[in-house]
Protein backbone atom coordinates (compact mmCIF):
# COMPACT_ATOMS: atom_id res chain seq x y z
CA UNK A 1 0.00 0.00 0.00
CA UNK A 2 1.13 3.49 -0.86
CA UNK A 3 0.69 6.21 1.82
CA UNK A 4 -1.32 8.22 -0.71
CA UNK A 5 -4.03 5.55 -0.51
CA UNK A 6 -4.70 6.19 3.18
CA UNK A 7 -3.07 9.48 4.17
CA UNK A 8 -5.17 9.68 7.36
CA UNK A 9 -3.89 6.49 9.00
CA UNK A 10 -1.48 8.09 11.41
CA UNK A 11 -3.89 10.85 12.46
CA UNK A 12 -6.73 8.34 12.88
CA UNK A 13 -4.59 6.19 15.16
CA UNK A 14 -3.77 9.22 17.32
CA UNK A 15 -7.26 10.64 17.64
CA UNK A 16 -10.69 11.18 16.16
CA UNK A 17 -9.87 14.25 14.06
CA UNK A 18 -7.20 15.84 11.87
CA UNK A 19 -7.20 19.63 11.96
CA UNK A 20 -6.36 20.46 8.35
CA UNK A 21 -6.01 23.79 6.59
CA UNK A 22 -7.76 24.60 3.30
CA UNK A 23 -7.39 28.09 1.82
CA UNK A 24 -6.62 29.71 5.22
CA UNK A 25 -9.46 27.90 6.97
CA UNK A 26 -8.64 25.22 9.53
CA UNK A 27 -11.24 22.47 9.49
CA UNK A 28 -11.47 19.44 11.79
CA UNK A 29 -11.75 16.34 9.62
CA UNK A 30 -13.70 13.62 11.41
CA UNK A 31 -11.83 10.39 10.68
CA UNK A 32 -13.61 7.43 12.28
CA UNK A 33 -16.62 5.69 10.82
CA UNK A 34 -18.92 5.73 13.83
CA UNK A 35 -18.27 9.42 14.55
CA UNK A 36 -19.04 10.32 10.92
CA UNK A 37 -22.30 8.40 10.92
CA UNK A 38 -23.30 10.21 14.09
CA UNK A 39 -22.50 13.64 12.66
CA UNK A 40 -24.24 12.87 9.35
CA UNK A 41 -27.41 12.10 11.30
CA UNK A 42 -27.33 15.41 13.19
CA UNK A 43 -28.12 18.17 10.65
CA UNK A 44 -29.00 20.67 13.37
CA UNK A 45 -25.42 20.66 14.62
CA UNK A 46 -23.79 19.79 11.29
CA UNK A 47 -25.81 21.56 8.63
CA UNK A 48 -25.75 21.43 4.81
CA UNK A 49 -27.55 24.75 4.51
CA UNK A 50 -24.57 26.57 3.02
CA UNK A 51 -24.59 27.32 -0.70
CA UNK A 52 -21.30 26.42 -2.43
CA UNK A 53 -19.64 25.63 0.92
CA UNK A 54 -20.58 21.99 1.45
CA UNK A 55 -17.68 20.72 -0.68
CA UNK A 56 -14.18 21.31 0.70
CA UNK A 57 -12.45 23.32 -0.68
CA UNK A 58 -15.43 25.63 -1.27
CA UNK A 59 -16.82 26.07 -4.76
CA UNK A 60 -17.59 29.79 -4.54
CA UNK A 61 -15.27 30.57 -7.45
CA UNK A 62 -16.44 27.83 -9.79
CA UNK A 63 -20.23 27.88 -9.63
CA UNK A 64 -22.85 30.53 -9.04
CA UNK A 65 -25.70 28.33 -7.81
CA UNK A 66 -26.58 26.36 -4.71
CA UNK A 67 -26.62 22.60 -5.45
CA UNK A 68 -29.93 20.80 -4.80
CA UNK A 69 -30.67 18.70 -2.84
CA UNK A 70 -27.10 18.63 -1.47
CA UNK A 71 -27.03 22.08 0.08
CA UNK A 72 -30.29 22.18 2.02
CA UNK A 73 -31.30 20.65 5.34
CA UNK A 74 -34.26 18.52 6.37
CA UNK A 75 -37.20 18.89 6.37
CA UNK A 76 -37.31 20.84 3.07
CA UNK A 77 -34.47 18.65 1.75
CA UNK A 78 -36.92 15.75 1.32
CA UNK A 79 -39.19 17.81 -0.95
CA UNK A 80 -36.27 18.83 -3.15
CA UNK A 81 -34.91 15.29 -3.28
CA UNK A 82 -38.28 13.83 -4.26
CA UNK A 83 -38.41 16.00 -7.39
CA UNK A 84 -35.37 14.39 -9.03
CA UNK A 85 -35.49 10.94 -7.44
CA UNK A 86 -37.35 9.26 -10.37
CA UNK A 87 -34.43 10.04 -12.71
CA UNK A 88 -31.85 8.73 -10.26
CA UNK A 89 -33.82 5.47 -9.99
CA UNK A 90 -33.85 4.92 -13.76
CA UNK A 91 -30.64 2.80 -13.79
CA UNK A 92 -32.62 0.15 -11.86
CA UNK A 93 -34.97 -0.33 -14.83
CA UNK A 94 -33.99 -3.40 -16.91
CA UNK A 95 -34.09 -1.47 -20.22
CA UNK A 96 -31.81 1.30 -18.88
CA UNK A 97 -29.45 -1.29 -17.40
CA UNK A 98 -29.36 -3.08 -20.77
CA UNK A 99 -28.26 0.17 -22.44
CA UNK A 100 -25.47 0.62 -19.88
CA UNK A 101 -24.29 -2.95 -20.56
CA UNK A 102 -24.37 -2.41 -24.33
CA UNK A 103 -22.36 0.78 -23.90
CA UNK A 104 -19.71 -1.05 -21.85
CA UNK A 105 -19.59 -3.81 -24.46
CA UNK A 106 -19.01 -1.28 -27.24
CA UNK A 107 -16.16 0.37 -25.28
CA UNK A 108 -14.57 -3.02 -24.64
CA UNK A 109 -14.90 -3.81 -28.38
CA UNK A 110 -12.90 -0.68 -29.16
CA UNK A 111 -10.33 -1.48 -26.48
CA UNK A 112 -9.80 -4.93 -27.96
CA UNK A 113 -9.63 -3.68 -31.54
CA UNK A 114 -5.87 -3.36 -31.71
CA UNK A 115 -3.46 -0.78 -30.35
CA UNK A 116 -3.35 0.75 -26.90
CA UNK A 117 -6.10 3.00 -25.56
CA UNK A 118 -5.92 5.87 -23.09
CA UNK A 119 -8.40 4.67 -20.50
CA UNK A 120 -9.36 8.10 -19.11
CA UNK A 121 -10.18 9.73 -22.47
CA UNK A 122 -11.14 6.70 -24.53
CA UNK A 123 -13.05 4.69 -21.96
CA UNK A 124 -13.97 6.33 -18.65
CA UNK A 125 -15.09 9.76 -19.90
CA UNK A 126 -17.22 8.39 -22.77
CA UNK A 127 -18.69 5.76 -20.43
CA UNK A 128 -19.65 8.38 -17.84
CA UNK A 129 -21.01 10.86 -20.39
CA UNK A 130 -23.09 8.41 -22.43
CA UNK A 131 -24.46 6.63 -19.36
CA UNK A 132 -25.59 9.95 -17.93
CA UNK A 133 -27.76 10.54 -21.01
CA UNK A 134 -29.65 7.35 -20.12
CA UNK A 135 -30.19 8.51 -16.56
CA UNK A 136 -31.34 11.99 -17.54
CA UNK A 137 -33.33 10.55 -20.46
CA UNK A 138 -31.89 12.99 -23.00
CA UNK A 139 -30.64 12.30 -26.52
CA UNK A 140 -27.42 10.28 -26.49
CA UNK A 141 -25.82 12.85 -28.82
CA UNK A 142 -25.70 15.32 -25.88
CA UNK A 143 -22.84 13.24 -24.48
CA UNK A 144 -20.57 14.69 -27.17
CA UNK A 145 -20.93 18.15 -25.57
CA UNK A 146 -20.07 16.85 -22.12
CA UNK A 147 -17.02 14.82 -23.12
CA UNK A 148 -15.00 18.03 -23.46
CA UNK A 149 -15.68 19.05 -19.88
CA UNK A 150 -12.75 16.88 -18.76
CA UNK A 151 -12.35 14.67 -15.71
CA UNK A 152 -13.61 17.21 -13.20
CA UNK A 153 -15.92 19.97 -14.41
CA UNK A 154 -14.55 22.46 -11.89
CA UNK A 155 -10.84 21.65 -11.85
CA UNK A 156 -9.50 20.13 -14.99
CA UNK A 157 -5.94 19.68 -16.08
CA UNK A 158 -5.67 22.98 -17.97
CA UNK A 159 -6.52 24.78 -14.70
CA UNK A 160 -9.61 26.41 -16.17
CA UNK A 161 -12.94 25.57 -14.61
CA UNK A 162 -15.59 24.42 -17.08
CA UNK A 163 -18.22 25.52 -14.52
CA UNK A 164 -19.45 28.56 -16.51
CA UNK A 165 -19.77 26.49 -19.73
CA UNK A 166 -21.75 23.89 -17.89
CA UNK A 167 -24.07 26.48 -16.35
CA UNK A 168 -24.78 28.19 -19.67
CA UNK A 169 -25.26 24.81 -21.37
CA UNK A 170 -27.82 23.83 -18.70
CA UNK A 171 -29.61 27.17 -18.98
CA UNK A 172 -29.98 26.59 -22.74
CA UNK A 173 -31.23 23.06 -22.14
CA UNK A 174 -33.94 24.33 -19.75
CA UNK A 175 -34.97 26.96 -22.30
CA UNK A 176 -35.05 24.45 -25.16
CA UNK A 177 -37.08 22.01 -23.04
CA UNK A 178 -39.58 24.76 -22.23
CA UNK A 179 -40.12 25.27 -25.98
CA UNK A 180 -40.25 21.59 -26.69
CA UNK A 181 -41.14 19.58 -23.58
CA UNK A 182 -40.42 15.84 -23.34
CA UNK A 183 -39.81 13.12 -20.74
CA UNK A 184 -36.31 14.30 -19.95
CA UNK A 185 -34.69 15.70 -16.80
CA UNK A 186 -34.81 19.32 -18.01
CA UNK A 187 -38.52 19.21 -18.92
CA UNK A 188 -39.36 17.49 -15.63
CA UNK A 189 -37.65 20.25 -13.66
CA UNK A 190 -39.40 22.94 -15.74
CA UNK A 191 -42.72 21.43 -14.70
CA UNK A 192 -41.87 20.41 -11.12
CA UNK A 193 -43.63 22.06 -8.22
CA UNK A 194 -42.24 22.69 -4.79
CA UNK A 195 -44.68 23.70 -2.08
CA UNK A 196 -47.22 24.81 -4.70
CA UNK A 197 -44.89 26.86 -6.94
CA UNK A 198 -42.65 26.22 -9.93
CA UNK A 199 -38.90 26.08 -9.39
CA UNK A 200 -36.79 29.15 -10.06
CA UNK A 201 -34.07 29.00 -12.74
CA UNK A 202 -31.50 29.18 -9.93
CA UNK A 203 -32.99 26.04 -8.36
CA UNK A 204 -33.17 24.18 -11.66
CA UNK A 205 -29.56 25.05 -12.42
CA UNK A 206 -28.63 23.87 -8.95
CA UNK A 207 -30.19 20.44 -9.55
CA UNK A 208 -28.43 20.14 -12.90
CA UNK A 209 -25.14 21.34 -11.46
CA UNK A 210 -24.72 18.41 -9.10
CA UNK A 211 -26.06 15.88 -11.61
CA UNK A 212 -23.27 16.93 -13.98
CA UNK A 213 -20.45 17.81 -11.59
CA UNK A 214 -21.05 15.36 -8.71
CA UNK A 215 -21.57 12.41 -10.98
CA UNK A 216 -18.53 13.02 -13.14
CA UNK A 217 -15.09 12.68 -11.54
CA UNK A 218 -16.51 10.16 -9.07
CA UNK A 219 -17.51 7.74 -11.84
CA UNK A 220 -14.47 8.46 -14.02
CA UNK A 221 -12.01 7.78 -11.18
CA UNK A 222 -13.86 4.65 -10.08
CA UNK A 223 -13.67 3.24 -13.62
CA UNK A 224 -9.98 4.03 -14.14
CA UNK A 225 -8.97 2.67 -10.77
CA UNK A 226 -10.81 -0.60 -11.32
CA UNK A 227 -9.11 -1.06 -14.70
CA UNK A 228 -5.73 -0.25 -13.19
CA UNK A 229 -6.40 -2.70 -10.34
CA UNK A 230 -7.14 -5.49 -12.81
CA UNK A 231 -3.94 -4.69 -14.67
CA UNK A 232 -1.95 -5.06 -11.43
CA UNK A 233 -3.94 -8.08 -10.23
CA UNK A 234 -4.70 -10.43 -13.13
CA UNK A 235 -5.71 -13.12 -10.64
CA UNK A 236 -8.62 -10.96 -9.53
CA UNK A 237 -9.95 -10.84 -13.09
CA UNK A 238 -9.58 -14.61 -13.33
CA UNK A 239 -11.28 -15.11 -9.98
CA UNK A 240 -14.27 -13.00 -11.05
CA UNK A 241 -14.42 -14.88 -14.34
CA UNK A 242 -14.75 -18.10 -12.41
CA UNK A 243 -17.07 -16.67 -9.74
CA UNK A 244 -19.47 -14.25 -11.43
CA UNK A 245 -21.61 -14.13 -8.28
CA UNK A 246 -18.78 -12.13 -6.68
CA UNK A 247 -19.40 -9.09 -8.91
CA UNK A 248 -21.57 -7.21 -6.41
CA UNK A 249 -19.29 -7.64 -3.41
CA UNK A 250 -16.28 -6.77 -5.60
CA UNK A 251 -18.02 -3.54 -6.65
CA UNK A 252 -18.66 -2.58 -3.01
CA UNK A 253 -15.03 -3.32 -2.12
CA UNK A 254 -13.85 -1.09 -4.97
CA UNK A 255 -16.18 1.68 -3.75
CA UNK A 256 -14.62 1.31 -0.29
CA UNK A 257 -10.95 1.38 -1.22
CA UNK A 258 -11.07 3.61 -4.29
CA UNK A 259 -13.42 6.19 -2.76
CA UNK A 260 -13.09 9.07 -5.23
CA UNK A 261 -14.59 11.70 -2.92
CA UNK A 262 -12.17 12.20 -0.02
CA UNK A 263 -14.63 14.08 2.19
CA UNK A 264 -17.43 16.61 2.29
CA UNK A 265 -18.23 19.47 4.62
CA UNK A 266 -20.91 20.55 7.03
CA UNK A 267 -21.43 23.97 8.61
CA UNK A 268 -21.86 24.45 12.35
CA UNK A 269 -24.58 27.12 12.83
CA UNK A 270 -23.45 27.49 16.47
CA UNK A 271 -20.12 27.21 18.23
CA UNK A 272 -19.46 23.46 18.44
CA UNK A 273 -16.89 21.29 20.15
CA UNK A 274 -15.88 18.69 17.57
CA UNK A 275 -13.86 16.09 19.48
CA UNK A 276 -11.93 18.82 21.26
CA UNK A 277 -11.67 21.25 18.34
CA UNK A 278 -13.69 24.44 18.80
CA UNK A 279 -15.60 25.31 15.61
CA UNK A 280 -16.84 28.91 15.50
CA UNK A 281 -20.40 29.71 14.35
CA UNK A 282 -20.59 29.24 10.54
CA UNK A 283 -17.28 27.36 10.63
CA UNK A 284 -16.95 24.01 8.90
CA UNK A 285 -16.21 20.39 9.71
CA UNK A 286 -15.31 17.62 7.29
CA UNK A 287 -16.86 14.17 7.14
CA UNK A 288 -13.93 12.17 5.86
CA UNK A 289 -15.61 9.21 4.17
CA UNK A 290 -12.34 7.93 2.71
CA UNK A 291 -10.75 7.68 6.15
CA UNK A 292 -13.83 5.99 7.64
CA UNK A 293 -13.60 3.33 4.93
CA UNK A 294 -10.22 2.27 6.31
CA UNK A 295 -11.17 2.38 10.00
CA UNK A 296 -9.58 -0.74 11.55
CA UNK A 297 -12.28 -0.76 14.27
CA UNK A 298 -14.74 -1.70 11.52
CA UNK A 299 -12.77 -3.38 8.71
CA UNK A 300 -10.42 -6.34 9.17
CA UNK A 301 -7.19 -5.68 7.30
CA UNK A 302 -8.57 -2.41 5.92
CA UNK A 303 -5.78 -2.00 3.39
CA UNK A 304 -6.35 -5.38 1.77
CA UNK A 305 -8.67 -5.53 -1.24
CA UNK A 306 -10.97 -8.50 -0.60
CA UNK A 307 -13.38 -9.02 -3.45
CA UNK A 308 -15.71 -11.09 -1.28
CA UNK A 309 -15.58 -8.82 1.78
CA UNK A 310 -18.71 -9.25 3.88
CA UNK A 311 -19.79 -7.39 5.86
CA UNK A 312 -18.52 -4.23 4.20
CA UNK A 313 -20.26 -1.28 5.83
CA UNK A 314 -18.37 1.37 3.84
CA UNK A 315 -19.81 4.87 3.62
CA UNK A 316 -18.68 5.77 0.11
CA UNK A 317 -22.20 6.90 -0.68
CA UNK A 318 -22.50 8.94 2.50
CA UNK A 319 -24.93 8.28 5.31
CA UNK A 320 -28.28 9.66 6.38
CA UNK A 321 -30.60 12.06 4.56
CA UNK A 322 -28.08 13.11 1.90
CA UNK A 323 -26.92 9.62 0.97
CA UNK A 324 -25.89 9.58 -2.66
CA UNK A 325 -28.75 9.80 -5.13
CA UNK A 326 -26.40 8.63 -7.87
CA UNK A 327 -25.58 5.36 -6.09
CA UNK A 328 -27.92 3.27 -8.29
CA UNK A 329 -26.25 4.71 -11.36
CA UNK A 330 -22.75 4.22 -9.94
CA UNK A 331 -23.54 0.62 -8.98
CA UNK A 332 -25.07 -0.17 -12.37
CA UNK A 333 -21.97 1.11 -14.18
CA UNK A 334 -19.45 -0.45 -11.82
CA UNK A 335 -21.09 -3.86 -11.64
CA UNK A 336 -21.56 -3.86 -15.42
CA UNK A 337 -17.92 -2.96 -15.92
CA UNK A 338 -16.63 -5.71 -13.62
CA UNK A 339 -18.97 -8.27 -15.14
CA UNK A 340 -18.09 -7.46 -18.75
CA UNK A 341 -14.35 -7.18 -18.17
CA UNK A 342 -14.25 -10.50 -16.35
CA UNK A 343 -16.27 -12.15 -19.13
CA UNK A 344 -14.38 -10.73 -22.08
CA UNK A 345 -10.88 -9.63 -21.09
CA UNK A 346 -8.07 -11.94 -19.96
CA UNK A 347 -5.49 -9.31 -19.18
CA UNK A 348 -4.75 -5.59 -19.13
CA UNK A 349 -1.30 -4.10 -19.41
CA UNK A 350 -0.55 -0.53 -18.36
CA UNK A 351 2.01 1.15 -20.64
CA UNK A 352 2.03 4.58 -19.00
CA UNK A 353 0.17 6.26 -16.18
CA UNK A 354 -0.06 9.63 -14.47
CA UNK A 355 -1.68 9.52 -11.06
CA UNK A 356 -4.12 12.23 -10.07
CA UNK A 357 -3.29 13.35 -6.56
CA UNK A 358 -5.37 15.62 -4.33
CA UNK A 359 -2.67 17.77 -2.80
CA UNK A 360 -3.66 19.77 0.27
CA UNK A 361 -1.51 21.44 2.89
CA UNK A 362 -1.95 18.57 5.37
CA UNK A 363 -2.31 15.51 3.19
CA UNK A 364 -1.87 14.12 -0.31
CA UNK A 365 -4.36 11.54 -1.46
CA UNK A 366 -4.54 9.53 -4.67
CA UNK A 367 -7.98 9.87 -6.24
CA UNK A 368 -7.50 8.48 -9.73
CA UNK A 369 -5.52 8.90 -12.93
CA UNK A 370 -4.98 11.75 -15.31
CA UNK A 371 -3.76 9.31 -17.88
CA UNK A 372 -3.72 5.52 -18.12
CA UNK A 373 -2.45 4.13 -21.42
CA UNK A 374 -3.18 0.42 -21.63
CA UNK A 375 -3.68 -2.58 -23.86
CA UNK A 376 -6.50 -5.06 -23.35
CA UNK A 377 -6.24 -8.74 -24.32
CA UNK A 378 -9.36 -10.68 -25.26
CA UNK A 379 -10.26 -13.84 -23.39
CA UNK B 1 -38.79 -25.91 2.72
CA UNK B 2 -39.19 -22.99 5.15
CA UNK B 3 -41.93 -20.42 4.79
CA UNK B 4 -41.50 -16.70 5.50
CA UNK B 5 -44.10 -13.92 5.53
CA UNK B 6 -43.33 -10.28 4.69
CA UNK B 7 -45.70 -7.49 5.75
CA UNK B 8 -44.95 -4.31 3.80
CA UNK B 9 -45.20 -0.78 5.19
CA UNK B 10 -48.55 -0.54 3.33
CA UNK B 11 -49.66 -3.67 5.24
CA UNK B 12 -49.69 -5.99 2.25
CA UNK B 13 -48.91 -9.56 3.30
CA UNK B 14 -46.77 -11.76 1.05
CA UNK B 15 -46.10 -15.38 1.95
CA UNK B 16 -43.12 -17.11 0.41
CA UNK B 17 -42.95 -20.87 0.78
CA UNK B 18 -39.90 -22.79 -0.37
CA UNK B 19 -37.68 -19.87 0.55
CA UNK B 20 -33.91 -20.12 0.44
CA UNK B 21 -31.09 -17.64 0.79
CA UNK B 22 -31.23 -14.58 3.02
CA UNK B 23 -34.27 -12.40 3.62
CA UNK B 24 -33.01 -9.63 1.31
CA UNK B 25 -32.54 -12.05 -1.61
CA UNK B 26 -35.92 -13.67 -0.97
CA UNK B 27 -37.60 -10.25 -0.85
CA UNK B 28 -36.00 -9.15 -4.13
CA UNK B 29 -37.00 -12.36 -5.90
CA UNK B 30 -40.56 -11.82 -4.77
CA UNK B 31 -40.71 -8.06 -5.44
CA UNK B 32 -41.47 -7.12 -1.85
CA UNK B 33 -42.14 -3.36 -1.81
CA UNK B 34 -39.71 -1.40 0.34
CA UNK B 35 -36.74 -3.79 0.13
CA UNK B 36 -34.00 -2.28 -2.06
CA UNK B 37 -31.00 -4.49 -1.36
CA UNK B 38 -28.94 -1.78 -3.03
CA UNK B 39 -25.49 -2.86 -1.84
CA UNK B 40 -26.11 -6.50 -2.72
CA UNK B 41 -25.94 -7.75 0.86
CA UNK B 42 -22.73 -6.42 2.39
CA UNK B 43 -24.31 -4.50 5.27
CA UNK B 44 -23.59 -1.06 3.85
CA UNK B 45 -26.85 0.49 2.65
CA UNK B 46 -29.58 -0.67 5.08
CA UNK B 47 -32.26 -0.73 2.37
CA UNK B 48 -33.27 -4.23 3.49
CA UNK B 49 -34.27 -3.16 6.99
CA UNK B 50 -36.99 -5.33 8.56
CA UNK B 51 -38.62 -5.76 11.96
CA UNK B 52 -38.67 -9.31 13.24
CA UNK B 53 -41.96 -10.22 14.96
CA UNK B 54 -41.33 -10.17 18.70
CA UNK B 55 -42.07 -13.89 19.16
CA UNK B 56 -39.36 -14.71 16.60
CA UNK B 57 -36.55 -12.49 17.88
CA UNK B 58 -34.98 -15.15 20.03
CA UNK B 59 -34.81 -17.73 17.28
CA UNK B 60 -33.61 -15.26 14.61
CA UNK B 61 -31.05 -13.75 16.98
CA UNK B 62 -29.75 -10.24 17.46
CA UNK B 63 -27.53 -8.32 15.06
CA UNK B 64 -23.77 -8.53 15.48
CA UNK B 65 -21.87 -5.33 16.20
CA UNK B 66 -21.25 -4.33 12.55
CA UNK B 67 -24.90 -4.80 11.63
CA UNK B 68 -26.04 -3.03 14.79
CA UNK B 69 -23.81 -0.04 14.07
CA UNK B 70 -25.29 0.24 10.57
CA UNK B 71 -28.85 0.00 11.90
CA UNK B 72 -28.52 2.04 15.04
CA UNK B 73 -28.50 5.46 13.37
CA UNK B 74 -31.45 4.60 11.14
CA UNK B 75 -34.40 6.88 11.90
CA UNK B 76 -36.70 3.84 12.12
CA UNK B 77 -34.45 1.68 14.29
CA UNK B 78 -36.21 -0.53 16.86
CA UNK B 79 -34.87 -3.20 19.18
CA UNK B 80 -36.27 -5.88 16.82
CA UNK B 81 -34.61 -4.37 13.73
CA UNK B 82 -32.48 -6.56 11.46
CA UNK B 83 -30.92 -6.20 8.05
CA UNK B 84 -32.55 -8.79 5.81
CA UNK B 85 -29.25 -9.59 4.11
CA UNK B 86 -27.86 -10.83 7.41
CA UNK B 87 -30.69 -13.28 8.17
CA UNK B 88 -30.27 -16.61 6.40
CA UNK B 89 -33.46 -18.67 6.10
CA UNK B 90 -33.35 -22.19 7.49
CA UNK B 91 -35.79 -24.90 8.54
CA UNK B 92 -35.41 -23.56 12.03
CA UNK B 93 -37.07 -20.33 10.92
CA UNK B 94 -40.02 -21.98 9.15
CA UNK B 95 -43.06 -19.72 9.66
CA UNK B 96 -41.05 -16.52 10.30
CA UNK B 97 -42.92 -13.20 10.02
CA UNK B 98 -41.11 -9.90 9.36
CA UNK B 99 -42.34 -6.38 8.69
CA UNK B 100 -40.61 -4.13 6.18
CA UNK B 101 -39.36 -0.96 7.91
CA UNK B 102 -40.25 2.42 6.38
CA UNK B 103 -37.68 3.96 4.01
CA UNK B 104 -35.07 6.25 5.60
C1 LIG C 1 -18.72 6.28 -7.15
C2 LIG C 1 -19.46 7.31 -7.41
C3 LIG C 1 -20.03 8.25 -6.39
C4 LIG C 1 -19.64 8.49 -5.10
C5 LIG C 1 -18.52 7.81 -4.33
C6 LIG C 1 -20.54 9.49 -4.55
C7 LIG C 1 -20.50 9.96 -3.25
C8 LIG C 1 -21.47 10.77 -2.67
C9 LIG C 1 -21.53 11.12 -1.27
C10 LIG C 1 -20.53 10.69 -0.21
C11 LIG C 1 -22.65 11.88 -1.08
C12 LIG C 1 -23.14 12.47 0.26
C13 LIG C 1 -22.90 13.94 0.37
C14 LIG C 1 -23.28 14.51 1.72
O1 LIG C 1 -23.60 13.79 2.67
O2 LIG C 1 -23.23 15.75 1.85
C15 LIG C 1 -23.28 12.04 -2.36
C16 LIG C 1 -24.44 12.77 -2.59
C17 LIG C 1 -24.97 12.97 -3.85
N1 LIG C 1 -24.53 12.41 -5.04
FE1 LIG C 1 -23.03 11.07 -5.27
N2 LIG C 1 -21.42 9.85 -5.52
C18 LIG C 1 -21.15 9.12 -6.65
C19 LIG C 1 -21.82 9.18 -7.86
C20 LIG C 1 -22.84 10.05 -8.14
C21 LIG C 1 -23.48 10.18 -9.42
C22 LIG C 1 -23.14 9.34 -10.64
C23 LIG C 1 -24.40 11.18 -9.31
C24 LIG C 1 -25.31 11.76 -10.34
C25 LIG C 1 -25.37 11.45 -11.59
C26 LIG C 1 -24.38 11.64 -7.92
C27 LIG C 1 -25.20 12.60 -7.41
C28 LIG C 1 -25.32 12.88 -6.06
C29 LIG C 1 -26.34 13.78 -5.51
C30 LIG C 1 -27.43 14.50 -6.28
C31 LIG C 1 -26.12 13.83 -4.12
C32 LIG C 1 -26.90 14.67 -3.09
C33 LIG C 1 -27.97 13.87 -2.40
C34 LIG C 1 -28.70 14.66 -1.35
O3 LIG C 1 -28.21 15.70 -0.91
O4 LIG C 1 -29.80 14.22 -0.94
N3 LIG C 1 -23.41 10.93 -7.25
N4 LIG C 1 -22.56 11.34 -3.32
Amino acid sequence: MNSHDDPFREAREKGPILAATFQNETIPMILRLKDIRKAAKDPETFSSDAPRRVPIPSEEDVRTVRQYPLEVDPPVHAAYRKIVEPFFLRPKQPEVLAKIHALIDSLIDKSLAGGPIEVVQDFAIPLQSHALTYMLNVSESEAEHWIGWGIHVFKDGDGKSKGPFMESYCRQMFEAAAENPGDDFFSALNQAELEGRLLTMEEKLGFANIAFAGGRDTIIHTVTRIISYFADNPKALECLHENPSMVNSAAEEFFRVFMPLTHIGRICPHATDVHGFEVKPQGRVSLCWSSANRDPEVFDEPNEVKLDRRPNPHISFGFGAHNCLGAHHARAITRGLIQKLSERVSGIEVLENVELLEEEADYTRKVGYELLRSTFTAR
Amino acid sequence: MPKVTFITAEKTTVEVSDSSGNLMEIALENNITGIGGDCGGVCSCSTCHVYVRKDWIERVGLPDSVEKDTLEFNSHYQPNSRLGCQVEMSDDLDGLVVEVAPAE
